[in-house]
């Protein structure tokens, strides 16, 4: 965790506590602080915004009445990230799972501010990330997108740092498989890649 | 992992190391020894150049369309509300789960009840005979006879009607005759007197004297 993460870290634990006490003002500054990264990161298991827009409240709703059980055994980005996806997951349960799609994608896209060179990249990861389970896919996301260690995704995840090493492990081999070939070049390595 | 080429363990640390130091929390050594692996290594530096993209691509927001502002003002809503709505994707599958348990252990416990209240009402008199009970009431004066099997059945009928017997059961497995008197007047020990004092009689004894 380097300077900038202790300091937004220290921020965040701030807002928290204020937010034991009522402050409505605190919530509404996290909420909009993790509005953009929860986004991005439950787009990773569905395609619905209506659904993200519901999760995102579900988490907030949620760290709003237990604030106060925070006890700082991790970063509150950790314990936030935790809760927006187990509600993830319960409404991946109740709306049904709804892979990555390459034309949900192109439907999705903002048209106005979208430049050309980002579109392309979209379209290289959103069928990149197509070709992954969900765990895999959220695992990806929190290394690469939300920039968390092993030990974090495995409390976000709840379950053992093996299974997170085996998840990014397998995510890594089949988008080193995929993703050449979907930029036009040919895949050098198949079944034999790290 | 499967590496063909002699450096294998160098590119393993190099694929293991990627991620990290792409995040910046990779230690100085770890950064160091990537890069040294891949001025050398093209197979790595490709990876790796993948990777970067990779964190690139995954590092642009969000392409769904999502109001900060609309989602906390029905957040801000949803907690002025009166009632609370308590996990608001709660599985119902449990619940179900548990009410058909629930439904399952009603039936059995009614069933039980039903079966016991039947065996209830059918008497307190068990229908089964332990190997020491005598499989019907002993009529009072009952003798078993063992006749020989050589007795002639003249002689057998001749002996019941001069000690004024007559048979009610058997033969049994083992030829075992029960016999009752006719009529009160002769004592069962009398009787059993004579029917032991008779040469063709193996075996002469009161049914209830049975062990």
């Amino acid at each position: 965790m380097n300077d900038a993460d202790t300091d937004a870290d220290a921020t965040d634990r701030m807002l928290l506590q204020r937010m034991s006490m009522g402050d409505r003002t605190a919530l509404a500054v996290l909420y909009r602080g993790y509005h953009g990264r929860l986004c991005r990161f439950l787009s990773r298991l569905t395609r619905r915004p209506d659904v993200i827009e519901e999760v995102i409240n579900d988490c907030f709703w949620i760290a709003w009445q237990k604030a106060d059980n925070f006890h700082g055994d991790s970063r509150v980005s950790t314990w936030i990230m935790g809760i927006a996806y187990r509600c993830g997951l319960k409404a991946l349960r109740q709306h049904g799972d709804e892979p990555v799609a390459d034309d949900t994608l192109a439907q999705d896209r903002g048209p106005a501010h979208d430049p050309g060179e980002d579109r392309e990249l979209r379209d290289w990861l959103g069928k990149g990330l197509g070709c992954l389970s969900v765990d895999q896919r959220v695992v990806i996301e929190l290394v690469y997108g939300v920039g968390h260690s092993l030990d974090e995704v495995a409390a976000i995840m709840q379950c053992p740092v093996g299974t997170v090493k085996a998840r990014l492990f397998h995510a890594r081999v089949k988008l080193r498989n995929v993703l050449p070939s979907l930029a036009g070049d040919s895949p050098v390595r198949k079944e034999n890649a790290p | 992992m499967m590496f063909q080429t002699s450096s294998g363990r160098d590119c393993a640390h190099a694929w293991e190391a990627m991620p990290w130091v792409l995040q910046g929390s990779a230690t100085p050594e770890q950064g160091e020894s990537l890069m040294s692996h891949l001025v050398h290594c093209e197979a790595c530096r490709a990876e790796f150049a993948q990777q970067s993209r990779l964190q690139l691509a995954m590092s642009l927001p969000s392409d769904i369309p999502l109001d900060a502002n609309v989602g906390l003002k029905h957040l801000l809503g949803r907690l002025d509300a009166p009632a609370p709505l308590e996990a608001p994707f709660r599985p119902r599958t449990a619940s179900r789960l548990t009410r058909a348990l629930a439904a399952v252990v009603l039936i059995q416990v009614i069933g039980i009840g039903a079966l016991g209240t039947k065996l209830w009402s059918e008497g307190s008199l068990p229908h089964y005979r332990t190997l020491s009970e005598s499989s019907q009431p002993a009529i009072p004066g009952s003798i078993r006879v063992v006749p020989d099997a050589t007795m002639k059945l003249a002689d057998w009928d001749a002996l019941l009607h001069a000690l004024g017997l007559q048979v009610v059961g058997g033969p049994n497995d083992v030829g075992a005759y029960t016999v009752v008197p006719r009529s009160t007047t002769p004592t069962q020990q009398h009787v059993l007197q004579q029917l032991r004092a008779t040469s063709g009689i193996r075996l002469a004894e009161p049914v209830a004297a049975t062990p």
